[in-house]
């Protein structure tokens, strides 16, 4: 290399040949080109928190929704109070607590065997009040608390989105009016709007969805608002503008897919608040009612008796925790993801 | 009426409501103080006896004031302010002796009082909820109905100490009702001193009874009844103090009680399982009933196969020892056992029809294939109306399961469980097709229970119609009132035609489960009226 | 700002006022009556009670009878405690929830502020990875089966507060925490997040080019400029802390507003349930307002004027 540069041939000073010349472009970008969704993903994939819980998410969601044909309607009205309240006992496991042991009062007793209950009668979560496998009862109620929260979440985006665009689109008089309706809307407690659904709808899940899909989809209004009041002076909504686009093709073609990153981590947000209200309505007494439950109705039931029957409340706060959590930090990964500028 | 009031109480367990606890930690070092520590599921709404209607009210009401009579073990009708009892021959005219006794402030309590108090209650413009136990007595109806003035009412006051109490009919069970806190004597200057407020806090509120309430305003969740010294029978009155305590969670009063700061406290189904064999647990069975009510204006009711195929759907064992788990113990009919004797023999024995709370899996699949086929349908689906506390909750749950899975898939239960009030709302006005109702007997006798399902009667929401049933029940209170015998026997046959006929669905007579501690001791219960007297109360450690 | 602020009030006059309209239509529509024992009442009886609960009129004219009632602060007479007005209720509770609510903030809000500052200054360590950890779960925990938990082990296993009831401070502890732990996860996340911001941005930098003192630089300037964003959050948890005072309330026997909240609506008593719902209305609405009014103040780029955008 040294000698070359001082053994300089004629054809040196060629100009260069046309796929050469495009080699040493300055303009060109080196790494592949990735859509923004490819870019963020990348970013997420570096993320390990987000990621496991991500695929904790998915998990539960194909377990609890997979479960459908095996725990159905007939399945969950069964009962069988001879094995009411029984603990934990996983054939093969000799752990006190999962091996159908529990302390009643300060001794480790074999409740199978005090009940004569046969050998070969497992549960791996022990059973509830009226001899439901709390696996069972975790697995549905897991599959009704998502479905509550996805579903309300979803209307919350619907009603969210567009509301929210609107009024900052708008802008001015509208705005102000609607401005003034989410803030009206936002100082009723929702759980008056819950008590007032389930008694004009017949109490249960429809109800809880559409009470909170009423009272929650306020903040979700109001970042979009904000978002595309800011939007709006961007110079290439503006080009879109002068050029005669039609308002609904500018909201859908611009400004959707700009609030879009936003909308996919204020959902990982909702869905969790929306499963923690749910709890909170079982507890007040107005949740989901019989044969369906849901983590909330577990939750509370284990809550009466967990001096006698902890494990009753543990394994549905552990399950609902899980999922908490994973909701979260697939959130906090996700922003991340798609605003690098937080990212540290 | 008392059950539905223990579930506005919306406590958890709510029937049996007061439980007693008696003084924990403090005593040891003042062992010369008697004090009791007391767990109320709910709050006190009222000390007005006209108005009360829950059962926390009445238990406070029973043992801050007094009635003629007080009522002892076994609802025994043991002597209170009257001295001395005169019964006309017709049963028409009761004259009372009243002994000599002052309210809480020094008045003299005297026939007055009662006069004005009776008046009071059966005034339409007061509301009492209550008054209609006063049927019977002379002129009341009227009077509740506007048509008459209320001194017209059936109460004289002859001088201070002599009351005369006239009736249109011989109420059997009179001396029963005078136990019972609406019947109780109030100060006329103190009820219009205070005006709106009377019976709103303590400080508005004068007794004749064993105790005095404090430190109650009117929406607190704890206050304290202290000994009433100008009671008249205050030596054998052994309590210094009570202190009533509110917790709705169970789970909450019972760790109180451990650490002993209650000495008694009610408990949920699952606690109640738990406790069982403690020497500190017991059960207190109260005088009310759950039963279905089908809605017989619709058709598929209408046929005695369904209904009995549903009611023998349900294995009542199992929900009472496994599910309920609390002393609830299976109905033999509505009316509960333990109410009423005559001749030794209880009412509910005698009136056992047992294909009528049976549960016949086979026989139920049976009926309800031919019940379905004579209504012309192949399959059903039937709302379940109930209360919203946890117990009611526990008890739709498992009676939908057994219901479905009993009778298959030609039918499907949906459960709703609802608010006390709405679930009254709905089943006045027909809104349900099958409900879980529950019962207490205000008094101890049959008729409280068996006056609700003749033809006319308000709270026969699913409009059961039997002439039989009918005229046994007028029998009961016209041309047998008189004859013990007799009208026993008249009602006897009524229920029995009534659950035979499956116009109700007896389910379960109530108990509640407690953890007493056992250094108290005295503590008077009835099943029925106000339930808990502390009058001979005291702590024994 | 006079301007601004006599529009905010109006504004805020016109939500109460529709709150109060569509609660009570709606408490309308609810069935059951204020009677336990209707069966048992004669007409003669029942007609007497709804005159005198107003109940005879035409609902329109209950209604402006309502709204002007309430004008003058009478909410009415709750039907389950015969003849207590409601507003006697409400001010005879009023002050465990209130006492409870502004203890669980302090303690939530200050907490959170040093473990989120805590977390961002060792950002990336597995300090700032046990206070996500902590404050995620904070956040996913109910908090019944937090008071629960407090009840069990704190008061019966290790005796060190009260179980239940309501006296002194060390009653007030556990439900506190119980109820504060949800606005402390939030702020220790909100602090965190804004202050990593701040601590990358240039100015820091020169501050520590300039060879400041570390803890002056994270007080004077990482901290202040991260806690005025937090005033916005002070709305949500006053609303997170009135639900939940109705669980926690209840669990401990404090005689708050929650529990009666819950209790009117159970036994069907609408003055109640209108009473305390218009009083969380208007705590709520007051506290934007306030929270609004001091966002502009201590952050000058928010100008407070009477146009909108």
């Amino acid at each position: 290399m040294a000698e070359e540069k001082y053994n300089l041939q004629p054809d040196s000073f060629e100009p260069l040949a046309q796929d050469q010349d495009q080699e040493l472009d300055s303009e060109k970008i080196a790494a592949p080109s990735l859509t923004f969704s490819q870019d963020a993903w990348r970013r997420l994939k570096k993320n390990k928190g987000a990621l496991i819980s991500l695929f904790i998410v998915l998990i539960m969601a194909i377990v609890s929704f997979g479960s459908t044909p095996f725990i159905n309607h007939s399945e969950l009205v069964k009962s069988n109070p001879e094995y009411a309240n029984l603990p934990a006992k996983i054939p093969g496991v000799n752990i006190n607590g999962l091996n159908g042991k529990m302390k009643v009062s300060g001794v480790w007793t074999d409740v199978y065997k005090e009940n004569g209950i046969k050998d070969n009668v497992h549960f791996m979560l022990g059973t509830d009040y009226l001899g439901h496998s709390l696996a069972q009862r975790i697995i549905y109620g897991t599959k009704i608390s998502l479905t509550v929260a996805i579903v309300a979440t979803l209307f919350d985006l619907l009603i969210g989105v567009t509301y929210g665009i609107v009024s900052g689109w708008k802008g001015g008089r509208t705005d102000n009016v609607m401005q003034r309706i989410i803030e009206i809307i936002s100082s009723i407690p929702n759980l008056i709007i819950v008590v007032l659904m389930l008694i004009i709808f017949k109490p249960g899940m429809t109800s809880i969805i559409l009470a909170l899909a009423i009272s929650e989809w306020t903040t979700m209004a109001r970042m979009i608002r904000a978002e595309t009041l800011s939007l709006k002076t961007e110079e290439y909504v503006l080009a879109a503008r002068t050029l005669g686009e039609s308002t609904t093709k500018i909201a859908w073609k611009h400004l959707v897919p700009n609030v879009s990153s936003i909308i996919i981590i204020q959902t990982m947000y909702t869905i969790p608040t929306a499963i923690f209200f749910e709890a909170f309505l079982s507890f007040i007494g107005i949740g989901i009612s019989a044969p369906q439950t849901s983590l909330g109705v577990l939750l509370n039931d284990g809550q009466k008796n967990f001096q006698f029957l902890p494990y009753q409340m543990w394994y549905p706060a552990i399950v609902l925790v899980i999922l908490m959590i994973a909701f979260n930090l697939l959130g906090d990964g996700l922003r991340d993801a798609f605003d690098p500028r937080t990212r540290r | 009426m008392k059950l539905k009031k223990f579930a506005t109480a919306g406590a958890v367990m709510a029937v049996s409501a007061l439980t007693l606890a008696a003084c924990g930690s403090k005593s040891s070092s003042n062992d010369s103080k008697q004090v009791l520590n007391w767990d109320e599921t709910a709050e006190l709404p009222s000390m007005d006896l006209s108005k009360a209607t829950d059962v926390v009210s009445f238990d406070q009401l029973n043992n801050t004031m007094e009635g003629l009579y007080r009522l002892g073990k076994d609802s025994k009708v043991e002597p209170g302010l009257a001295k001395k009892t005169h019964v006309s021959d017709d049963g028409l005219t009761y004259t009372f002796d009243l002994r000599k006794s002052n309210w809480s402030n020094g008045d003299k309590l005297t026939a007055k009082d009662f006069v004005y108090s009776w008046q009071r209650t059966v005034d339409p413009k007061t509301g009492s909820q209550y008054a209609y136990l006063f049927d019977g007595v002379k002129n009341a109806n009227d009077i509740m109905d506007g048509k008459k003035k209320t001194s017209e009412l059936g109460i004289k006051a002859d001088g201070d100490y002599k009351l005369t109490v006239t009736l249109d009919k011989k109420i059997p069970y009179f001396k029963l009702l005078m136990g019972f806190p609406v019947f109780f004597p109030q100060n006329e200057k103190v009820v219009k001193d205070a005006g709106s407020k009377y019976g709103t806090a303590s400080k508005y509120m004068v007794y004749n009874g064993p105790f005095k309430l404090t430190k109650w305003t009117g929406s607190n969740l704890s206050w304290t009844a202290t000994k009433n010294n100008k009671y008249w029978d205050k030596k054998n009155v052994k309590l210094d103090a009570i202190n009533f305590k509110v917790n709705k969670s169970n789970s909450t009063s019972y760790n109180l009680y451990k650490t002993d700061k209650l000495d008694g406290t009610p408990l949920s189904s699952e606690q109640a399982k738990q406790l069982k064999n403690d020497k500190e647990f017991l059960t207190r069975s109260a005088a009310s009933t759950f039963y279905f009510q089908y809605n017989q204006t619709q058709k598929r009711f209408q046929n005695k196969k369904i209904r009995q195929a549903l009611s023998m759907a349900i294995n009542r064992k199992q929900l009472t020892n496994k599910v309920l788990g609390d002393g609830s113990t299976v109905s033999k009919g509505l009316v509960s056992k333990g109410l009423a004797k005559n001749d030794g023999k209880d009412f509910a024995d005698q009136a056992y029809v047992k294909e009528g709370v049976e549960y016949n899996k086979a026989e139920a699949k049976k009926l309800w294939q031919e019940g379905l086929k004579e209504v012309g349908e192949t399959k059903m689906d039937i709302n379940l109306l109930s209360d919203d506390t946890d117990k009611a909750k526990d008890s739709t749950e498992f009676v939908q399961s057994q219901i479905e899975s009993t009778l298959g898939d030609s039918v499907n239960v949906h459960v709703q469980n609802v608010p006390f009030k709405t679930r009254l709302t709905r089943s006045e006005q027909g809104d349900f097709d099958l409900v879980i109702s529950a019962w207490g007997a205000d008094f101890a006798d049959p008729i409280s229970f068996l006056d609700l399902f003749t033809s006319d009667n308000s709270q026969n929401d699913g409009e059961w119609k039997n002439a039989d049933y009918d005229k046994l029940i007028q029998a009961s209170k016209t041309t047998d009132a008189g004859n013990t015998d007799k009208r026993w026997d008249d009602l006897v046959q009524a229920e029995k035609i009534l659950v035979q006929e499956q116009g109700i669905a007896p389910l379960y007579q109530q108990s509640t489960a407690w953890m007493v501690k056992s250094k108290v001791k005295g503590i008077i219960y009835n099943s029925s009226g106000a339930s808990y007297n502390f009058k001979n109360t005291y702590i024994k450690e | 700002m006079k301007k601004y602020l006599l529009k905010r009030v109006l504004y805020m006059a016109l939500t109460l006022f529709l709150v109060a309209t569509i609660t009570f239509f709606l408490m309308k529509l609810m069935p059951g009556t204020p009677y336990s024992n209707q069966e048992k009442m004669t007409p003669q009886q029942i007609k007497i009670m709804n005159q005198q609960y107003g109940l005879d009129k035409p609902i329109w004219l209950q209604y402006v009878i309502y709204i002007f009632g309430m004008l003058h602060g009478d909410l009415g007479t709750s039907f389950q405690f015969s003849n207590q007005p409601v507003s006697y209720l409400i001010s005879s509770r009023i002050g465990a929830s209130a006492q409870l609510g502004v203890q669980a903030m302090i303690f939530g809000v200050v907490l959170g502020i040093i473990v989120g500052s805590v977390a961002a200054i060792y950002r990336n360590t597995w300090v700032d990875t046990t206070a996500t950890v902590l404050s995620i779960i904070g956040k996913s925990v109910p908090n019944f089966v937090l008071a629960v938990l407090l009840q069990y082990y704190i008061s019966l296993k290790l005796g060190w507060f009260p179980i239940a009831d309501w006296g002194g401070f060390s009653y007030t502890v556990l439900p506190t925490i119980a109820l504060g732990v949800g606005p402390l996860a939030e702020t220790a996340r909100f602090i965190r997040t804004g202050m990593v911001d701040v601590l990358n941005s240039d100015y820091i930098e020169l501050a520590r080019a300039k060879g400041l003192n570390k803890f002056g630089i994270i007080y004077h300037h990482a901290l202040r400029n991260s806690l005025i964003p937090l005033v916005t959050l002070i709305g949500p948890y006053t609303v997170a802390l009135m639900t939940g005072s109705m669980v926690i309330e209840n669990i401990f026997s404090i005689p708050g507003i929650g529990e009666q909240y819950v209790k009117s609506i159970q036994t069907n008593d609408y003055p109640t349930i209108m009473g305390v719902t218009m009083l969380f209305c208007f705590g709520l609405v007051l506290i934007i307002l306030f929270t609004d009014i001091i966002y502009g103040i201590i952050d000058p780029r928010i100008r407070l004027t009477g146009n909108e955008d």
